[in-house]
Order: C-alpha cells, then structure tokens, then sequence
C-alpha cells in the first residue's frame, strides 16, 4: 500500500459567532472575512509540509474547492505547478482540477501536461464531480454535470494523446477545432488517471475506464459497495480483474506519540466536517440535479411524514445523494468518525490498526489518502503528524502488496 | 363555471406534451412559467368564459416528457412553433413568467399565427447594467427570499407540506428542468432585446407591482421595445398576478381581446 498526503488549506480563522449566523460558509460568506496576510501564512505553512512529505517519502495531493473557508485551493494547476518545484521525489496526485466547471478540457489537459513535464512523469490525474456550492461559484448547469463531468474528461484524454497535429471535438457540451497542445504529456499514453466518486453509476463507469477509484469518507459500507461496482461492472463488460492497486481510500489521519494525542489533535480535523461542510439549502438539497426528484417530500416538506432517511444505510444502497451524506458527516463525533473509518487517529500502532481493520471490512485497497491537516490544527502539529505516519506507519503499510481482486 | 375542461396528451416531435384545454372561442395559448398551470387555477376557468384556452406543460414539466438532450430554450421554441401550427386559426398568445420569455421569442420569429400577445411578468432580456442583475437568482437564493419576492401576499404561496408525494417530486422535476433550460445565461436571451421591434401585432405587457423576482421597470422597459405595446400593473400581486389576482389579470386580458 502506498500513501499520499493533503491538505486543503483551509481557513478557519472566521469567528465562530460568523460562522453560526451565515447559513453557508460557502459560496456566500463574504471574502471581507478572509484576510490576506493569514491566507498567506496559511499558503507558506501548507507548502512547506507538501515539501515534508517529499522528505519522508510520502506521496502528495493537490485537491481543489472553491469559494469557502474549507479550502483556499480555488486553482489547483497553480498549486500543483508550485509542487512541481516543491518535491523532488514522490509523485503529485492533482485530484484534481474540477473539469466539469472549466469551460475549456483542452486548457486542462494543457495544464497537465505542463505539470507532467515539470514532473517528469511524477504526476497522477485525477477527477472530482464536484456539485453542491461549485455550481453556484463556478456558474455551471448542476443538471447535467455529470454527463459534462465525462465528456470533459475524454476530451482532456484526447487532447493529451493526440500527437500528429491539429484534432477536433465536437460534442455535446465542448466544440474545439484545433487541439494540439505543446508539450504533449511527459508520460506516455498519459499519466495515470483517478477519479473520487460514490455512487453506484458512476462507480462503474470508473471501473470500465480501468481509473483508480478513490472513495472518500464513505465508510466501510459505501467504500465496499463503491469498489464492488467498480468491479462488477469490469466483469460485465468483459474486462480484465483488476488488483487491489485499483482502489484508494481517502479519510482524515493523524499519529501522535500515544494514542490518546493521536485522537485528541486528530479530532481537530472534524472541523472539516462540522463546521466547513454548512451550506445553504438552494446550494445542496434545492440544487437541482442533487437528489433525484423521488427524494422530493423529504427535502420540500417542513413537517416530514417521513424521514428521507439521512443516513449511510441509504449511502451503501447508492441513493444518498453527497448532499445528504455531508449533512450526515457534519453531526460526527470523533468517536463515531473513527468507529465509521473516517478518522484513522492514535498511536502508529493503533492507526496501523485501524487502516488494516478498514482494509479488511473494504476488501482491500492500494492507496491511502491522507486528509492530514484541517481546521485549527497548528502547523507544528501537522509536520509531527506526518513525521510519526512517514516513519512509523508507512513502511508497515507499505509490507501490503497489490493483489487481484474482482 | 360551466366550462368545457379536459387534459389530453399530444404527441409532437417525440414529446410527449399534457395540455389543459379549458373554454371555448377564440384560441388562447397560455404558456406557463416556473410551475405548470394546476388544472383547476380559477384564472383559466375565468379566461375559458370567452376563450378556448389552451395551457401545454413544458417539457419535463408536469406529466409532458422531455427527450434526452432537450434542454435548451431553441428546443423549446422549435416545438412551440409547431405546436401553435396544430392550433386553429391564429391564437392569443400569453406567456408567463419564464413562458413569457418563449413568447416573446416566438413572436419576434413570426407572428403569422399570432393575433395579441401578452406578457405576464415576462422574462427574457436585459435591461440594466452589465453587473445589477434583472432578474432575481431563484437558483441561488435561499428558497425564503426567493419566497417573499414571488408574492404580494407570501400566505398565497403554495403550503408544500399539504402537497402529496407525487406533487412535490413533480415540483422538484420541474426545478430540475427549468435550470437546464434556463441556467445561463440566466433565464435571458441576450440578444432578444435588439429583435422585439419586430413583433408587431397588439401586444399588453402586464405586471404584479410588488413582482420581486422582476420588478415593474422591466416590464415597462419591455413594453418600450415593443411597438405599440401597452403596460399594465396589477396591484396585490407579485410575480403571479394570474395566481395571486385572477379576477384583475382575467379582466385585463379579456378586455384586451375586445
């Protein structure tokens, strides 16, 4: 098993009497609120544990959010071309730049070719769906996205292994005549690919396209069930197995020196959760194209007759939209967090624990995602976090190797 | 009232389209805005005194079936241009809200087949500066606002929690349809503007004086650039004086066809 480590950069130092009162701390809270100078300590902090990780061999990710105290990153080829020059030996994760918000694939796949070639071929694509307050940020169609969300990313495919000069698009969402991006990537075909997604449909067409399949804070049950569609899906269209490298999990993670330390800095990165999850109601369950119309009388009725069913019982049958499944996340306590495999937080033995446990209950997987930095977690926090995972953990981790599953 | 009212299905161009036909006399199609026309809205009974009204769901609207891949405003004008040909002789054209918007787009194509035209606190152009929006965000706006600037009186909104399972799944198929048609640019044509002078039969601009979604000066300015037009508040109304006023916005559309 490998590991990449993240952070989102977020900014948490709105006051919390601020944070209470607006109904969403994203999209709408008033950039008044987010002060340069802290943005940018925040930004010097988080790069020089991206470099940290380069020291202990740990991999790195660069996510991307936009217009909210949960993650600064609003441009993610920026900070990945920044990480080009920050590491010099692990791999860089762009997961990712949120295609189905840019108008233009091309300029992507233009984006990351460049970071493949800074890279030399250190670098892994990935891709988000995004939704919720992205669409109202990023002013896009919420309906469609998913279909936009594919269709970008054949293009983005396209454009990186077109190599005989000018090709053409015309689909139904992106028209490009003359693609022939300089340079082409440095990896060839092309990077890797990865894509987060949990839900059941789009889980298999992950698993047709053959891409590592990251599942985030979906617990053991949606993560099982994500993997399995992925699979499935492969054997029904007559693919070939594939091993548990396929698969990643993304949770929040954190090793101290006992595991009572572990748990309590740990527990800061539910910040994520409880407090830059809030959103308002036109943003997640009004969003058009969030819940199906059949979870209507759950989401209009101020009285429910009954109870939409908020739960993960409903997000391992795959019809728990993300919406509600962040409504769900934002109620955790730290214990139910770490009893759901979304927080792995103790000693480097009880971590090393947790994540094989979870492995087991998921049927295995080959990357780790490490959400290790949130909330008011301090900086010298974080670099000991990462210090005690690199030279504790990850090499245990790393004793696990690929093996087939399907 | 004694009207003759049905709804049918008809098929055209591989929709499926439910229409209320409520009345006779002289063709009135009414086209509706955010939400289908409930059957039994008093105001099409009220216009089928003197009028055959005719009130189709858009696509993926109420029960009217919306083909996959449409989900622009061109298709809905194509399908409206061949609808209002199965009509007979030339029809009253209202448009409401976002089927104000359609109506204006039609008319500005032919007006052939258009005798009047009405538009009920119509959407569809720009009028102000380039950075104040016209038309409230109904998309990114907490549903209570949006609530308080669509009705004079928020008491006649409808109560969602008295609604049944299938109205409220329909309500939210709906929403889902109209962000397709109408996200960006925001339920507005940028070029119509330029082309309404070319609609050119009698046409009443009618608006609720407290619309809070588009205000009166819209509508005046509306009315402005279309020759000959006349503007007309209903007062007690906001963005659906047909709902809100029936009696007044029945008198004020009625009198125009005389």
């Amino acid at each position: 098993m490998d590991a990449w480590w993240q952070c989102e950069i977020p900014y948490p130092d709105v006051a919390k009497n601020i944070t209470d009162a607006a109904d969403s701390v994203r999209a709408s809270l008033p950039n008044s609120y987010c002060d340069p100078a802290t943005a940018a300590r925040h930004f010097d902090e988080v790069m020089d544990e991206f470099a940290y990780c380069d020291e202990v061999g740990m991999n790195v990710v660069c996510i991307e959010h936009h217009a909210g105290i949960n993650s600064m990153i609003g441009s993610n080829p920026m900070i990945t071309g920044a990480l080009a020059r920050q590491t010099k030996k692990v791999r860089v994760l762009s997961l990712g730049t949120l295609v189905s918000l840019r108008p233009d694939p091309v300029r992507v796949a233009e984006e990351y070719a460049t970071a493949d070639t800074m890279l030399r071929g250190r670098f892994d694509i990935g891709f988000v769906k995004s939704g919720g307050t992205e669409m109202a940020s990023a002013n896009m169609q919420p309906v469609n996205n998913e279909e936009r969300f594919w269709e970008a990313i054949d293009l983005v495919q396209k454009a990186l292994t077109s190599h005989d000069g000018p090709v053409s698009w015309e689909g139904k969402h992106f028209h490009h005549r003359h693609i022939n991006i300089w340079p082409g990537p440095y990896q060839r075909p092309m990077p890797p690919m990865w894509a987060a997604t949990g839900d059941p449909r789009s889980a298999a067409e992950v698993g047709r396209r053959g891409f590592r399949h990251v599942l985030v804070l979906r617990g053991p049950e949606g993560t099982k069930s994500a993997y399995e569609a992925h699979r499935n899906a492969r054997r029904e269209a007559g693919l070939p197995k594939v091993t548990t490298d396929n698969f990643a999990y993304a949770a929040m993670v954190y090793v101290g020196d006992t595991h009572d330390e572990g748990v309590e800095v740990g527990s800061q990165l539910l910040w994520f959760l409880n407090t830059s999850l809030k959103s308002a109601p036109q943003y997640n369950k009004f969003l058009p194209g969030a819940a199906p119309p059949q979870a209507a009388p759950g989401l209009y009725r101020t009285k429910p007759k009954v109870d939409a069913g908020i739960g993960f019982k409903d997000a391992e049958k795959g019809v728990t939209t993300a919406s509600q499944n962040s409504q769900k996340l934002m109620a955790l306590t730290a214990k139910e967090a770490m009893d759901q495999g979304i927080l792995f937080a103790g000693s480097p033995d009880t971590v090393h624990k947790q994540i094989t446990e979870f492995y087991d209950k998921v049927g295995g997987f080959g990357h780790l995602v490490l959400i290790g930095r949130s909330g008011h977690m301090t900086h010298a926090e974080s670099m000991k976090g990462i210090k005690l995972f690199g030279e504790e953990v990850l090499p245990r981790l790393r004793e696990i190797a690929p093996i087939e599953v399907g | 009232m004694g009207n003759e009212a049905s709804t049918e299905r008809v098929t055209l161009h591989g929709v499926e389209l439910e229409v209320r036909r409520v009345g006779s006399g002289s063709t009135l199609l009414f086209l509706h805005g955010f939400q289908p026309v409930e059957p039994e809205a008093s105001f099409l009974s009220l216009l089928g005194r003197r009028a055959a009204v005719v009130a189709p769901s858009h696509p993926g609207f109420g029960a009217s079936t919306r083909p996959k891949d449409f989900e622009s405003v061109y298709d809905l004008l194509n399908l409206y241009s061949a609808f209002i040909e199965t009509l007979p002789g030339k029809v009253t054209l209202v448009g409401a809200s976002f089927g104000g918007w359609l109506a204006a787009e039609l008319a500005v194509r032919s007006c052939a087949r258009i005798e009047r035209l009405v538009l009920v606190d119509a959407l569809g152009i720009k009028v102000g500066p380039r950075d104040v929006p016209d038309i409230l965000d109904i998309f990114n706006t907490h549903p209570a606002k949006v609530k308080a600037a669509t009705w004079a009186d928020p008491n006649k909104a409808p109560d969602l929690d008295a609604m049944t399972d299938a109205q409220l799944v329909s309500r939210h198929r709906n929403w889902e349809s109209l962000s397709l048609y109408g996200w960006h640019p925001y339920l507005h044509n940028p070029r119509l503007s330029y082309w309404l002078d070319r609609i050119s039969v009698p046409t009443l601009v009618l608006w609720g004086a407290q619309d809070g979604i588009v205000k009166p000066a819209y509508g005046e300015a509306y009315a402005k650039r279309i020759p000959g037009a006349r503007f007309a508040q209903i007062a007690g109304a906001g963005h659906h004086p047909e709902l809100e006023q029936p009696d007044h916005f029945a008198d004020h559309v009625l009198g125009f066809l005389a």
